[in-house]
């Protein structure tokens, strides 16, 4: 996959779980959006690469998807984390941390050496 | 591995409902869009320039929904299934390649499913016992007997029990032949018409060493085997269902056998049988213990025996040598040269249809082969003539895995296809087919389409394509094959193709030459003289109850009464009783002395039989010497025999053995001294295809057996001269019924049957044979002048004769099939034992069966290539010239 900003597709995820699981339920738009706003525009999404990453969720549970209408009365796709989503978010942060601890302290002792 | 099952799950979902999914996305990416270009809109530029700005952050729609399909579904399934809906309509296209093709598998594929019933219900479906495995029958054998299965005497069988280490425990059952269950007929009465059924007497131990568990009541002991304990009595599933409606009540009742008393004390379960599937009730075999100690003469009990779970059949075998050995030396008198020989128990049950089935086995593995090699030559012709077809999705980048996938799926669809026909084709036929084969298997063979028969079929629609696919597939997916015209491309085909004609015509071959030698078999079997004239003649079966005929003299006068009111019917010639019944067997065995022997010299397991005076007259069998029995041969006068001519051969060097005086017993033995009076023709005893065996006639006035089967020569028709004698016995005694009531002529037709059966099934195997063979040729050689057309017309326009372009083309046409047939002959040659027991009045190795398998071949194969070769002169050289 070809992304113009070159992201891992765990952390795509990631971000997924963690804008549904911060907002509430959202479509494709509204998270692709936040995700930029949050990144303070560093990450340039293409923004229908999100599409794989709700239907990766999708197939394993950890989202669950509905029509709806939008604020301004738009038909629209919800995403909704799930109960299991909740809780890969959960691990998948303290994962997340960890190993960004980990490079950190790596990072930083090859700059004091 | 949970989060892998939903992926599957969902992809699975997505597959099935693809389409919709489709739609669904396309409209959420429709709102994704929107939702931008409105955004865009806010910031003041056109609504075209908003669409064009949304369009670009979100990425091309195309590629997003080609993406979102591959994650979401199942590509190889996809496919498949893309590459199944382009087979059937390539197929669809070609439908008289498709049908061909579909018929010839479902044929093949049918016959096999067919031969797999049967070999399967026979071979391969384990017997209703515990761990039937470790079941054996254990025989007697006797090289100065020469036997090799031969049933056991009861203390024979006591002792083996007793003294071996290696059964867990050991059963016997009446077995009063070497061949047939040794059931006997007796009658139900108290249920309305007295009701014939077969009858075993087993040991009390039998169920126990089956493994068997009763579905109501309780099974034997061990001690009602024996006299005084006896009367009990075991149901079959099928005789409780029919006699007593399933009454669970029946249990403990009494039924009354034959006169007899029994006290039900169990039913066993629907799929229960022993030894076979004609046998209604099981009652113990009612001797005294001392038999078991003493009895060493008759033989008359089939043995069987579970092995311990860790012993060998060949430990079992040497154990029981050395048990034997023992008997041997303690009773020299009966055990001299006594061995013992065991087989699997299923192995015994099915030892007589054994050789049939292999051999239909490996013929219809035969003609799965031809069938597989007739489709690959079809499919490799279709696959020249889709050169350019693979060419092209070759330049547009299908890879070769790709093309060798689509092909070979066309060939599963085709496989397929053929299976479901053939299975289906097997389905509608098995009871027909159960009915043909019936006398042919063993009793116990149920021939029924199970899961395992349809599991065979599937296996063999799903491995076909890798026999008859996969070599076409790779030869027409080769890289460099640009052109449908690249002339080394066809040639390798053709040489190919060659190649397959050849092999169908040598497996053709030794199909066509098997079943010349068994329709030759049934040929010389038809012609053989029976010894006796089965035209218009009825043969029933009387059985006297022991209870209310205790004695000679009360059998006798109910079977002459029998006899004598039977003569009276109207339209009744003649009519006469014997012990045995023809071509079923001999009844009676015995040991046999002529005056002035030594005392250890005499003739053992010679057969005799007991007739009423008629019985030579209304059999046709002739009187060769001496005279007939008559009003002296009662029990008050001196005892008199007729001997057959196979006796005169065998011991009297063919001189006259009138009023030589023999008697049933071994020379130190008391009995009485018994006169030839008479030398009759031989009928024969066993059936068509065996010699008839020395035996000797005794009027029932002198030696009473018990049952007798009465022939009646009429001229009315079968059903009425059974109606007729029906009522006779019975108005000599109402509790009596008939049995194995039959025209002699069907007694004959029987008695062929199993070697019609398989006659039948491999003359019908080799004709196809023949035909895929013949259409191999054909189909090869056609493509062939059609490819030569223009080199035909230069040849013509040189010059040519037509003759000679005709001897061109069919020489060529006629190479692989002379090279095939030589190979078949070959092969055919190699295969004899397999056939050699199956065969009546021919040898293997039969010179006329080898010829006329040849011309047949031959006037087929140029049948097949007369066509093409006419074809080839009718070639117009100025227009096919031009078409060039």
């Amino acid at each position: 996959m070809s992304d113009r900003s070159d992201i891992l597709q765990g952390t795509l995820d990631l971000m997924v779980l963690q804008t549904l699981d911060a907002m509430g339920p959202l479509h494709g738009y509204g998270i692709a959006r936040r995700i930029e706003q949050i990144s303070e525009e560093v990450l340039q999404l293409n923004q229908g690469t999100i599409y794989a990453a709700l239907l990766r969720l999708q197939q394993r549970r950890w989202i669950s998807a509905s029509w709806g209408v939008s604020d301004n009365n738009r038909r629209a796709k919800f995403y909704a984390i799930t109960k299991s989503g909740r809780k890969q978010l959960a691990t998948a942060t303290n994962n997340w941390t960890r190993i960004a601890g980990v490079i950190g302290r790596m990072l930083r002792l090859s700059e004091g050496r | 591995m949970w989060t892998r099952l939903l992926i599957l799950a969902s992809r699975t979902r997505s597959a099935l409902f693809g389409s919709r999914l489709d739609a669904d996305f396309r409209d959420e990416l429709q709102s994704h869009l929107d939702m931008l270009a409105a955004e865009e809109l806010k910031k003041g530029v056109t609504p075209a320039e908003a669409n064009r700005r949304a369009s670009l952050r979100l990425g091309g729609i195309a590629q997003l929904e080609e993406n979102n399909r591959r994650a979401r579904g199942l590509p190889l399934l996809e496919e498949t299934m893309r590459d199944i809906r382009y087979a059937l309509r390539s197929l669809r296209k070609n439908p008289v390649f498709s049908a061909i093709a579909i018929a010839t598998l479902a044929i093949g594929i049918g016959a096999g499913t067919v031969v797999f019933t049967f070999a399967g219900a026979v071979l391969l479906r384990p017997l209703p016992y515990e761990r039937p495995d470790e079941l054996v029958r254990v025989f007697e054998t006797n090289p100065l007997r020469r036997w090799t299965r031969n049933i056991a005497s009861p203390a024979n069988y006591a002792d083996w029990r007793t003294e071996n280490v290696v059964f867990a425990d050991m059963a016997a059952y009446e077995q009063y032949f070497n061949e047939g269950s040794g059931a006997s007929d007796v009658f139900l009465t108290g249920y309305g018409d007295p009701q014939p059924l077969k009858s075993l007497g087993v040991t009390g131990n039998l169920f126990q060493v089956l493994g068997a568990q009763p579905l109501l009541g309780r099974t034997f002991s061990d001690e009602e085997t024996f006299a005084g304990k006896a009367r009990v009595v075991m149901l079959s599933y099928g005789f409780w269902q029919s006699a007593f409606a399933g009454d669970p009540a029946i249990i403990g009742r009494s039924i009354s056998l034959s006169g007899a008393t029994y006290e039900v004390v169990g039913v066993m379960p629907r799929e229960f049988f022993f030894p076979g599937r004609d046998v209604h009730v099981w009652i113990p075999v009612a001797y005294s213990p001392n038999i078991f100690k003493n009895s060493r003469r008759p033989h008359w009990l089939g043995v069987i025996a579970r092995r311990k779970p860790d012993v060998t059949l060949a430990q079992a075998g040497a154990d029981m040598d050395r048990v034997a050995r023992a008997l041997e030396e303690q009773y020299p008198d009966t055990n001299t040269k006594m061995g013992v020989h065991l087989e699997p128990f299923q192995g015994s049950l099915a030892f007589e249809s054994r050789p049939a089935l292999l051999m239909l086995s490996a013929s219809v593995g035969l003609l799965f082969l031809i069938v597989c090699a007739n489709i690959a030559n079809l499919q490799l012709g279709r696959a020249i003539a889709r050169g350019r077809e693979l060419a092209i999705r070759r330049a547009l980048g299908a890879s070769r895995t790709r093309l060798v996938r689509q092909l070979l799926i066309e060939s599963l669809v085709l496989s397929v296809a053929g299976g479901a026909f053939g299975f289906a084709l097997t389905w509608l036929a098995s009871a027909a087919l159960a009915r043909l084969a019936a006398p042919s298997l063993p009793p116990f063979a149920e021939i029924r389409l199970d899961r395992a028969v349809a599991l065979f079929a599937a296996a063999l629609s799903l491995s076909a394509p890798i026999v008859f696919g996969i070599m076409p597939a790779l030869t027409s997916s080769r890289p460099g094959q640009l052109s449908d015209r690249t002339a080394s491309a066809a040639r390798d085909a053709t040489l190919l193709r060659n190649a397959l004609v050849a092999t169908e015509v040598a497996l053709s071959i030794i199909l066509v030459v098997g079943s010349v030698l068994l329709v030759r078999s049934l040929v010389q079997l038809g012609r053989v003289d029976p010894g006796f004239n089965p035209d218009r003649v009825i043969a029933l079966t009387v059985t006297l109850p022991s209870v209310r005929y205790p004695d000679a003299r009360a059998r006798f006068l109910a079977f002459t009464d029998i006899e004598r009111r039977i003569r009276e019917e109207p339209g009744v010639q003649s009519v006469g009783a014997s012990s045995s019944i023809a071509l079923r067997g001999a009844t009676w065995t015995g040991d046999l002395t002529f005056q002035g022997r030594a005392a250890d010299d005499y003739e053992r397991d010679i057969r005799h039989s007991s007739i009423t005076p008629d019985y030579f007259k209304t059999m046709g069998i002739r009187l060769l010497s001496g005279r007939m029995f008559d009003e002296r041969d009662r029990v008050d006068q001196p005892r008199t025999t007729i001997v057959n001519e196979a006796m005169v051969r065998k011991f009297f060097r063919g001189a006259d053995p009138i009023g030589v005086q023999l008697k049933f017993a071994r020379p130190q033995d008391n009995a009485p001294w018994i006169a030839v009076v008479g030398v009759v023709a031989d009928e024969k005893q066993d059936g068509l295809d065996r010699d008839p065996q020395p035996l000797a006639y005794q009027s029932i006035g002198q030696q009473m057996q018990n049952p007798l089967t009465f022939v009646v020569r009429t001229s009315l028709d079968a059903p009425a001269a059974v109606a007729a004698a029906r009522r006779q016995v019975a108005a000599v005694d109402k509790d009596l019924a008939l049995t194995s009531v039959a025209t002699l002529q069907a007694v004959v037709d029987d008695s062929m049957g199993s070697h019609r059966f398989r006659t039948l099934l491999l003359s019908s195997f080799a004709a196809v044979a023949l035909l895929l063979a013949a259409l191999g040729t054909y189909g090869v050689l056609a493509y062939s002048v059609s490819q030569r057309a223009r080199e035909l017309a230069i040849r013509l326009a040189l010059g040519a004769r037509r003759a000679e372009l005709f001897r061109l083309v069919i020489g060529q046409g006629l190479r692989p099939v002379a090279l095939g047939a030589v190979a078949g002959l070959l092969g055919a040659l190699a295969l004899t034992s397999w056939i050699e027991s199956l065969l009546f009045g021919v040898t293997a190795v039969d010179p006329p069966t080898y010829a006329l398998a040849m011309t047949l071949l031959a006037a087929i194969g140029a049948a097949a290539c007369a066509a093409p070769a006419w074809r080839a002169t009718r070639v117009d050289p100025l227009r096919s010239l031009r078409e060039e």
